[in-house]
């Protein structure tokens, strides 16, 4: 290391440029010590629950959070909402019909367009021979961008549904709209009043649920009704047709989630994603926010009555036959898995499945119970009577490289061995191994193999898991492992700056265990293979559309004394300032012995990634006949993106990084925008040819959809940016129509 | 040598220039490059980078051979690369691209060399 420090020292004097000494994230030389003789606290994990009791002593960390049992910091309960009660879940009503279980053919009644997620419409108007004509119809402002003062938490994500006369849709800070959908014009609107405290990661609301009720008569308020879970943990359901809250439901139309959580302060748990309602019950998941520390707030997931807003069940890992709601100073199970991702309901089968992430504390397992370990970075089908798992598929082992699942599951019918259609699941992750299961047991549909997972120089008392599932049957969305020779730059200069942080790194593939003497490289990553877009799945066609990333992270795990020194506390310190340190990638893990330094494996001089493009694809799968690639190419031209964050202007399809998903319609066009060029595409479905592109005025780091209005076909994007994508944040909604269809 | 330096053109001083930065190139080559060696990594770099230190060295002193040396050095680049990489324009842009350009500047410094050359020989033969 010394050596190194010196050579670079001279380069550096005598070059001018980029110091190799930055080749290590930092001087892991001057840590000090064997990573074991700093191991403090129970250390090695043989899967006992080690959560503190009301009378552990305080952690000795310079940094940490307060108890589990200390009171909720003040604005945790954003709109002091008094408890609500519980109730029988045999007593939930029979649900009515919902027009996400079939949609009106010009409606997008879901999330995903409807109750299969499959993000198909069957309007025919756009073709790739006139996708070229279109134009913007009508843009619409949301209101909800970063402020002077306010760091830029920013990314929308939003996707709006549309049913009936009404484009339904939230703003980053969870404001609810109804939108004309033929003009754009605002028919009403409900400010929720969210503070900017609340905000976690990312500001960030995917959409809201439409639901209709059995109780409340057609014509009455809050027959249809629009739920919504916010970024400061709140259910609110309000009338379809005013926007008024829905008295009938929670405490005034609002439930408080937090209930039950135990300690935590703004920003440490939210919702951003739409809440599937299944046979009546309303599902609640939640974010915790990654890294901060291992007793973080529970991922429990939970039941509502979509009628009343009552509590029905909780899904608590660690306490499996107890779905009640914590009475007095209890709380739900601390850190255990949560699921950020968008669920999806099977009314049929009485199910939800729920893509979970891992326990808190994402690159130490140690602390981890087996009940944890069953159920992390995984599908879970939860019955929605009992709250109980009736399957569980588990796509990472003792997962310690943050591949937790962004993708909802996709719901379509497989052919079986008999000619009967399977009812199965699509399960994209950010692996990029893509798992098709039956949804009846859980069992894969497309063969899965448990291969050995090498793992040399494990943390000491955190062994990994022997092997893995890989979906063989299944084309890879990813790259081969990375070699020397795929570093790139713009000159042997950062080329060799990159080789030489790709050798200075642990790196045995996609498995290599985290480490504290030296950086590891994880590739796929955390922002890898599939994330939170999702696929698209044409029924007709049979053609899957996937689009992913090839984003590899450059990690290393630090001793806690490093880590203290980094500054690195939890959220929930009273030290903690908001914006700064801790949140994004480097993580206190406080609890643990270590914390976590997370980077793009980028040259940071530049701001270039270390690897060869491309680092975003997008690509069609033939689900019908052998799940063959029919087209697959890189996504995103180089024009907005450059060395040292300059926009080329080059129309180099070079495939950026991408995060959003696609929409694939009868007209045979896939719409997609996510790249980090900041423009949409509409691409033919069965050539992959790009038909049309524009530029939108922010990141379109957003699913679109697409609906009908007076007979027309349009098409709808939440331009709202990525902070983390580092794509310029709007709030604007942009929806483009054919020429002769504008507002 | 220092009463040589008299009376530079213009493209004489750009040409001194240009093995400077050679030289400061090929010392990153040398230094990084054998750090890359020691870890298990290419020797392509510390090799050129040699190259590019004698080069520009040589440049420096008014020499052609080292113009030479550098496109030596450039024609090993070309070579390595298309092994490593084959003929893919993506892999080969941080490769070759910059080296080449700077190949064709070096290229244009022949002539002023060689007449610094010649006008040394005078010199010597007064």
């Amino acid at each position: 290391m010394r050596r190194s420090h010196l050579l670079a020292t001279v380069a550096c004097a005598t070059l001018a440029c980029a110091p190799l000494a930055a080749n290590a994230q930092f001087a892991p030389a001057g840590s000090g010590g064997s990573p074991t003789s700093s191991v403090p606290g129970p250390g090695n994990g043989s899967g006992n629950s080690f959560e503190p009791t009301e009378n552990t002593p305080a952690a000795k960390s310079r940094f940490s959070g307060p108890s589990p049992y200390a009171p909720q910091a003040p604005g945790v309960n954003a709109a002091n909402l008094p408890d609500i009660g519980s109730m029988d879940p045999n007593d939930v009503p029979q649900m009515a019909p919902q027009q996400s279980a079939s949609p009106a053919s010009g409606d997008w009644a879901a999330y995903g367009h409807d109750d299969s997620q499959m993000r198909y419409s069957p309007l025919s108007e756009i073709t790739p021979q006139n996708a070229d004509q279109l134009k913007v119809a009508f843009v619409y402002h949301t209101g909800s961008y970063p402020r002077p003062g306010q760091t830029n938490k920013w990314a929308a994500e939003t996707t709006p549904i549309k049913v009936g006369d009404g484009l339904y849709m939230c703003s980053a800070q969870n404001d609810i709209m109804k939108l004309d959908p033929a003009t754009g014009k605002e028919i009403w609107r409900h400010n929720i009043n969210e503070k900017y405290e609340a905000i976690p990661y990312t500001a960030a609301c995917k959409g809201v649920t439409y639901f209709t009720s059995s109780q409340v008569p057609e014509g009455q308020p809050c027959h249809n009704r629009i739920l919504e879970g916010t970024l400061d943990m709140r259910l609110i359901a309000v009338d379809a047709a005013t926007g008024n809250l829905c008295e009938g439901f929670g405490n005034g139309g609002q439930v408080n989630l937090m209930q039950g959580l135990g300690e935590s302060v703004p920003g440490f748990v939210s919702m951003t994603t739409p809440p599937p309602v299944v046979n009546g019950v309303v599902v609640v998941n939640h974010e915790v926010l990654d890294g901060q520390r291992r007793w973080a707030p529970s991922g429990v997931i939970r039941g509502y009555d979509a009628e009343s807003g009552k509590f029905l069940w909780a899904w608590d890992v660690n306490r499996p036959d107890d779905h009640s709601q914590p009475t007095g100073n209890n709380h739900y199970s601390r850190g255990t898995p949560n699921s950020w991702a968008a669920m999806t309901g099977d009314n049929a089968l009485g199910l939800v499945y729920v893509p979970t992430g891992n326990s808190a504390s994402d690159y130490y397992s140690a602390l981890r119970s087996p009940e944890e370990n069953k159920v992390s970075s995984a599908v879970v089908a939860l019955d929605v009577k009992t709250g109980s798992p009736r399957w569980v598929f588990q796509t990472v082992h003792k997962d310690v490289w943050d591949y937790d699942i962004g993708s909802q599951a996709t719901l379509m019918d497989m052919p079986g061995q008999d000619g009967q259609p399977v009812p199965a699941l699509i399960m994209p992750t950010k692996r990029g191994q893509t798992f098709v299961l039956d949804r009846r047991d859980g069992k894969p549909i497309l063969p899965v193999e448990e291969r050995p997972a090498p793992s040399p120089g494990v943390i000491p008392g955190d062994p990994r898991s022997p092997t893995q599932p890989w979906s063989t049957g299944f084309p890879a969305l990813r790259v081969p492992d990375l070699k020397e020779k795929d570093m790139w730059g713009m000159s042997p200069i950062d080329q060799l700056f990159c080789r030489i942080k790709f050798r200075r790194a642990n790196y045995t593939g996609e498995f290599t265990p985290p480490s504290v003497d030296k950086p590891w490289i994880e590739y796929p990553g955390y922002n890898g293979g599939s994330d939170w877009g999702s696929v698209s799945y044409d029924p007709q066609s049979g053609i899957l559309i996937a689009n992913w990333n090839i984003t590899p992270m450059y990690d290393q795990l630090v001793t806690r004394k490093k880590a203290d020194e980094l500054g690195l506390m939890p959220i929930d310190d009273p030290n903690y300032k908001p914006g700064g340190g801790g949140a994004e990638g480097n993580g206190a893990m406080d609890g643990t012995p270590y914390g976590i330094v997370v980077t793009p494996f980028w040259d940071q001089y530049t701001g270039m990634m270390c690897n060869r493009p491309p680092y975003g694809m997008i690509t069609a799968i033939d689900m019908k006949h052998g799940q063959k690639v029919l087209w697959q190419h890189p996504l995103g031209t180089a024009r907005a993106n450059g060395p040292w964050g300059l926009p080329t202007g080059l129309p180099w399809e070079i495939g950026t990084p991408n995060n959003g998903g696609s929409v694939v319609t009868a007209g045979g066009v896939v719409f997609i925008a996510a790249a980090t060029d900041n423009q949409i595409r509409a691409i033919d479905e069965h050539t992959g040819k790009v038909v049309w592109s524009a530029v939108l005025p922010g990141g379109g780091q957003a699913n679109p959809m697409t609906y009908e209005a007076n007979g027309h076909q349009y098409v709808a994007i939440m331009a709202g940016g990525h902070h983390f994508m580092m794509t310029p944040v709007s709030d604007q909604l942009v929806v483009y129509a054919l020429p002769d269809h504008k507002g | 040598m220092p009463n040589t330096y008299g009376s530079r053109t213009l493209t004489e001083w750009l040409t001194l220039l240009l093995g400077g930065v050679i030289i400061l190139v090929g010392l990153y080559f040398v230094i990084a490059g054998g750090d890359l060696a020691m870890l298990g990594g290419s020797v392509y770099y510390v090799i050129c980078g040699i190259l590019l230190v004698a080069g520009g060295v040589f440049m420096v002193m008014g020499r052609t051979l080292g113009a030479y040396l550098y496109l030596g050095a450039l024609a090993y680049t070309w070579v390595w690369s298309l092994w490593e990489v084959g003929f893919s324009p993506v892999d080969l842009l941080p490769r070759a691209f910059g080296p080449t350009l700077l190949g064709i500047l070096v290229a244009l410094t022949i002539p002023v060399l060689r007449r610094m050359e010649t006008r040394r020989t005078l010199r010597g033969a007064v």
